[in-house]
């Protein structure tokens, strides 16, 4: 690991005149979970860090806000915030089990005690050619995306006009995206607001992240706005394919959100957002048209989940996941309406 | 040797649950395994190691590292010639370097002369040395750095140079600051390439190109067997390279002392082999050399011989006289310390309605990496059956390439031997209609009823009986007569299929072979206290609870009343933990160890309170008269030693185990039935393991509760195998992609099934080794269970999802 000067401030005013304005040089440590890898491993050598975990404030809470007579509530959750700490919130798990489920599903305890809900968003791809030293990928500044034609069994398949076949590593951003969340941006010019899907881009370069925020600037924290109308019931769930139980990636992930009129079972303002599958968490118009204004049985989450995969263009060793996003998507619909899980045992 | 009294008829610990006398130690974190060992003025060793797959050095520079912060040693691997000081004539030193000793009398002293300036370093007697110190005849080793110009490198990972310093973190920096220019030469790292390019040399050795082909036999009329049969299949089934992935990484503390003698804590699964290895490369008599192993985590094979590693850290240290701590990181364990090699096989099988196989054919082939032997068991294929099926041809090539070589893994060739076979059979009784269970139980190898008349106990004159008893507890155990269906016809439309599938295995187990024999060393003190020495040492397997087991229960004491000191290469002569030859070795030589201290006990004692040796006896806590009816407590008893001591030494080995008179002490040859059960998700290709029954026979059992913990831990290791594991390299860079455990995947506790373990007691076959049977079945009984789950065959291993999907996908497409 390469030295570097190690800050740790109290405040964000005092943390943002101490990033740099260009990427490389200074980076951010949260949970430190993505960047003590990246350090270790020499695929990142920052001169500065600049940790975040001596913030408090906004920064470090949870905060839900019940409008009279709507439900569920909204709920600003600060970008400090460890990931075991959302997973147990009892307003979200209440209220958005599609976001608490999935913090509670990354990686291992250990992790999770760690990591945070910045780290979540803002954190590197984990590209195995990215990953290793000796490779000079696209986004290290080299000519050639080895994983195109290379070993690609975890890469993207949604991959038409992307030169980089990264996934986006993130599993709170869809269903976050999902929720309609915005994110609170600081910078030196001040504060800005911007909904999570526009917190995302597919980087091509070593001069870009797979977040959009500028290298002087920092997440304070995300907004799930109050989105089910009045006396309407909020639904949403994740749903990720994972190999192992424990400390797995998600081969794919869907989050869905949509609510129901009353008694209704008919499915209204559906979102369907996609997670693992292409360089961004990709938000799935296609998915949430072949929801919208039907009945959620097995049959219209099946063509929600088929819908999902329009433009897909996977890879020489990656088709399989083709088919576990449709099911994916199909299963998180139902699981969102409250369905038993039929691919569950007993 | 004396004549053994054998085992106790009636046992009183032996076979009991036992619990594992370190077993606290571990879980504390007190116990002290050689990456905790830290020793005043302690460096750190890095290596610089090779970025391609294939390269030649063209230049290389250690001046700016040497100067780096708190560097003290550098080592460059592969050059440095030792000889003896012809002359020196200015700053020339010609020094001649004697032929190997077998060509000694053939060939002559080779001359060398090298100008000694900077990145030439002298090293005599074990001391870098200035060219002024040395004086003609003194022994020399010299090593010009520039000599490693040329040298071709073969894989990712070789070994480059190595550097001690201060910190890790300054040996990171310092390695990194060695310039090193490369040509890089073509690779290639898939079997498939080597196969279709069987010319093409990227690795050393005599071969024409990487391809070592047609290693045959034939047994029978193979073609008349198929014509014979009912139904035959084809099928090409397959496992790739995976990692031994040891918890604790291959590596050692090296420490030099003023006597010019070396010590060593070094992660090993040989502490004596360790030690004159060491002691035969520094010139250093093995008595001045020291391996220590008190704990070790995990070694699977892997660790028999110091290694490149080993050796740059026992030179790091005489150069910088200082100890140096040389540890691998994970991606270094994973691409550099070893694997167990793939195994790829076309197979035909054919069968008779009634289940008999009238014929098996397998060409197979697979790769150890960029050098090594072969990559299954070719002479116990078709494995388990082979003396049962009539007609059978088998054929096996290795295939090089530019990856690190293999090493031993827990059963070598076996696994890979039940996957082709295993497969292959339940896909024929899926197209003859029947239950596997038939079909094994016909197939079985047939008892040697001449080895029976001879020695009733012996496993070959009743193999069948114990695979037919074995087959019914297993089936007993699975509930397999409820829970099989025929392939993909489970019960329920739901997309979760059940599945059970099962495989047979064999291993030897006998004790270590070799001319000398494994030692013990039993003393009886006279607070009545007794301790247990062998250098053998302790994997995680509990053979310190075993030497105590066998100790107390001689001894009438308590397993924690005796203290076990091993894993020291000094207390005498063992043989490396390979083979699952060490409680067949070390049981016995405990047990005779401590008849040995006994019996002086009797004889040092018994004219002090008037009792005949001949008379006297051992019970629980007490010393009897059989006479006289008279008994002291054992504190009593042995306080009557006074200033003596009571000791007693045990030696055992394959051969004294076959002697007439040692019968039923230890033998050899294990049978083993594994059953899985298995969900599938058919949507998604998720398997999950659900139950595991693992029935094993390994004559006397010893330690139970640790001889059962053994058979679930080869049980977890081979679910890995089969569900998780795979060494994935890019063709394009010749580098593995996932030298990590991120996506090198092992299961977590979520990942692993019921384990049901049933042990069958055999005592009058003497100890057997259990260390490699019981993972060999695993994979192919969990393959098969994916099987009978989606009557579609995942051909390859692991079964991930990916694998899963496109087995089931293709077979879609083929309808």
């Amino acid at each position: 690991m390469k030295n570097f000067v190690y800050h740790r401030p109290a405040t964000l005013a005092m943390a943002l005149p101490l990033l740099s304005d260009k990427w490389g040089p200074t980076e951010l440590l949260g949970g430190g979970t993505d960047l003590l890898d990246r350090t270790k491993d020499y695929v990142s050598g920052p001169d500065v860090v600049v940790s975040l975990t001596g913030i408090g404030g906004e920064f470090r809470q949870i905060t839900p806000s019940f409008p009279p007579g709507r439900f569920p509530p909204a709920v600003t959750i600060g970008a400090g915030m460890k990931l075991a700490e959302i997973a147990e919130n009892k307003d979200l798990k209440n209220s958005y089990p599609a976001l608490a489920t999935a913090a509670g599903m990354i990686a291992g305890p250990q992790i999770r005690n760690m990591g945070t809900l910045g780290g979540s968003l803002c954190q590197r791809n984990r590209c195995w050619y990215f990953r290793d030293e000796h490779v000079h990928c696209l986004l290290k500044g080299g000519k050639k995306c080895y994983a195109q034609e290379g070993e690609n069994q975890y890469h993207a398949i949604f991959t038409a006009g992307h030169p980089c076949v990264i996934v986006n590593p993130s599993t709170l951003a869809p269903p976050l995206i999902a929720l309609g969340a915005t994110a609170k941006v600081a910078g030196p010019k001040g504060e800005r607001v911007l909904p999570v899907e526009k917190l995302f881009q597919a980087p091509v370069k070593e001069t870009q992240r797979e977040h959009t925020l500028a290298p002087n600037e920092i997440l304070v924290s995300v907004t799930i706005p109050v989105s089910v109308p009045q006396f309407a019931r909020g639904c949403n769930a994740s749903y990720e394919v994972k190999q192992r139980e424990t400390n797995e990636w998600p081969l794919v992930q869907a989050a869905v959100a949509f609510h129901f009129e009353m008694d209704s079972k008919v499915a209204k303002g559906v979102r369907v957002v996609l997670g693992h599958v292409a360089p961004t968490p990709l938000v799935s118009e296609a998915a949430a048209k072949a929801l919208e204004g039907k009945e959620v049985t097995e049959a219209t989450a099946a063509a929600a989940g088929e819908a999902a995969c329009e433009g897909v263009k996977p890879l020489s060793q990656n088709e399989y996941k083709v088919q576990q996003l449709k099911v994916a998507v199909k299963r998180a619909v139902l699981l969102a309406a409250g369905a038993k899980p039929y691919w569950s045992e007993g | 040797m004396a004549k053994a009294d054998g085992w106790p008829k009636k046992r009183r610990l032996l076979g009991t649950r036992v619990r594992r006398l370190d077993g606290p130690a571990k879980a504390t974190g007190r116990a002290k395994y050689s990456f905790d060992i830290n020793r005043k003025g302690m460096l750190h060793a890095r290596f610089l190691r090779c970025p391609h797959a294939h390269a030649k050095i063209t230049s290389i520079d250690t001046s700016a590292a040497r100067k780096m912060p708190g560097v003290k040693a550098v080592v460059i691997i592969g050059v440095g010639r030792t000889g003896f000081v012809s002359e020196i004539d200015g700053s020339k030193l010609v020094y001649r370097v004697p032929p190997p000793k077998k060509e000694a009398k053939k060939k002559k002293d080779e001359i060398f002369t090298v100008e000694v300036k900077e990145g030439v370093t002298l090293i005599s007697r074990n001391k870098v040395v200035k060219l002024s110190d040395l004086k003609p005849n003194d022994p020399v080793t010299v090593e010009a750095e520039q000599e490693a110009v040329g040298r071709e490198l073969f894989y990712a990972g070789d070994e480059i140079a190595a550097v001690a310093a201060d910190t890790e973190e300054h040996a990171h920096d310092a390695v990194r600051a060695i310039k090193v220019a490369y040509a890089v030469l073509d690779h290639m790292v898939s079997e498939e390439e080597v196969l279709e390019n069987p010319k093409k040399k990227t690795t050393p050795g005599e071969l024409e190109g990487n391809l070592s082909s047609g290693k045959e036999a034939t047994k029978g009329d193979v073609e008349a067997g198929f014509k014979e049969a009912d139904a035959v299949v084809e099928g090409k089934y397959g496992v790739p390279v995976i990692s031994h992935q040891c918890l604790e990484s291959h590596g050692l503390v090296a420490e030099w002392d003023a006597e010019g003698g070396l010590t060593v804590w070094c992660s090993t699964q040989a502490t004596v082999a360790i030690a004159g290895q060491l002691a035969g490369r520094f010139g250093v008599p093995q008595s001045r050399v020291k391996c220590i192993t008190h704990y070790m985590g995990g070694g699977f094979g892997s660790k028999f011989t110091p290694g490149v590693h080993g050796f740059a850290a026992a030179d790091l240290a005489r150069r910088a006289q200082a100890p140096v701590k040389l540890m691998l990181d994970r991606e270094e364990e994973v691409t550099t310390a070893g694997n167990r090699p793939s195994a790829y096989g076309k197979v035909k099988i054919g069968g008779k309605k009634d289940g008999t196989i009238t014929a098996f054919a397998i060409d197979c082939y697979g790769t150890p990496g960029y050098t090594g032997g072969a990559t299954v068991n070719l002479n116990l294929l078709p494995y388990v059956y082979l003396d049962a099926i009539p007609n059978w041809k088998r054929s096996h090539s290795v295939a090089l390439i530019n990856a690190g070589g293999a090493q031993a893994m827990r059963a070598p060739g076996h696994p890979q031997n039940c996957i082709l076979t295993e497969f292959a059979v339940d896909d024929l009784a899926a197209k003859l209609g029947i239950d596997p269970l038939i079909i094994r139980r016909k197939n079985l190898p047939p008892n040697n009823p001449k080895v029976k008349e001879k020695d009733p106990t012996a496993w070959l004159g009743r193999r069948n009986d114990i695979y037919n008893e074995q087959l019914d507890i297993a089936v007993r155990l699975s509930g397999w007569k409820e829970k099989w269906h025929p392939p993909g016809k489970g019960p329920g439309a739901g997309t979760l299929k059940h599945g059970i599938g099962m495989a047979l295995h064999t291993w030897g187990g006998f004790a270590a072979g070799g001319t000398t024999p494994n030692e013990c060393h039993v003393r009886i003190n006279k607070d009545g206290t007794a301790t247990a020495e062998t250098s053998t040492q302790d994997l995680g397997t509990a053979q310190r609870t075993v030497t105590a087991i066998v100790t107390a229960e001689i001894l009438g004491l308590e397993p924690t009343d005796v203290v076990v000191n091993l894993g020291e290469s000094q207390y005498g002569f063992s043989s490396g933990s390979g083979g699952s030859t060490t409680c067949p070795s070390q049981a016995p030589a405990a047990l005779l160890a401590a008849q040995a201290a006994r019996n002086d006990l009797f004889k040092k004692v018994g004219p002090r309170v008037g009792a005949d040796p001949k008379d006297l006896a051992i019970e629980p806590g007490k010393v009897v008269d059989t006479k006289n009816k008279k008994e002291w407590t054992w504190q009593e008893f042995c306080a009557r030693l006074g200033m003596d001591e009571a000791k007693g030494k045990g030696e055992w080995s394959l051969a004294l185990s076959n002697e007439d008179d040692n019968a039923g002490i230890s033998s050899g040859q294990v049978a083993g039935v594994q059953v899985a059960e298995a969900t599938v998700d058919s949507e998604t290709g998720v398997v999950r393991v659900k139950h595991m029954v693992a029935v094993q026979d390994c004559g006397l059992v010893v330690s139970k509760l640790t001889c059962e913990s053994q058979v679930c831990g080869g049980v977890i290791m081979g679910l890995n195998y089969a569900v998780f594991e795979e060494i994935i390299r890019d063709d394009v860079t010749g580098r593995q992609v996932n030298p990590d455990m991120e996506f090198y995947k092992l299961g977590g506790l979520g990942d692993m099934p019921k384990i049901t373990v049933h042990l069958m007691d055999m005592p009058e076959r003497g100890v057997i080794g259990i260390g490699e049977p019981p993972t060999i079945s695993t994979a192919a009984a969990i393959g098969n269970a994916v099987f009978n789950a989606l009557g579609v065959r995942v051909p390859i291993l692991p079964l991930t999802p990916k694998h899963v999907l496109d087995a089931v996908a293709k077979r879609g497409k083929a309808k």
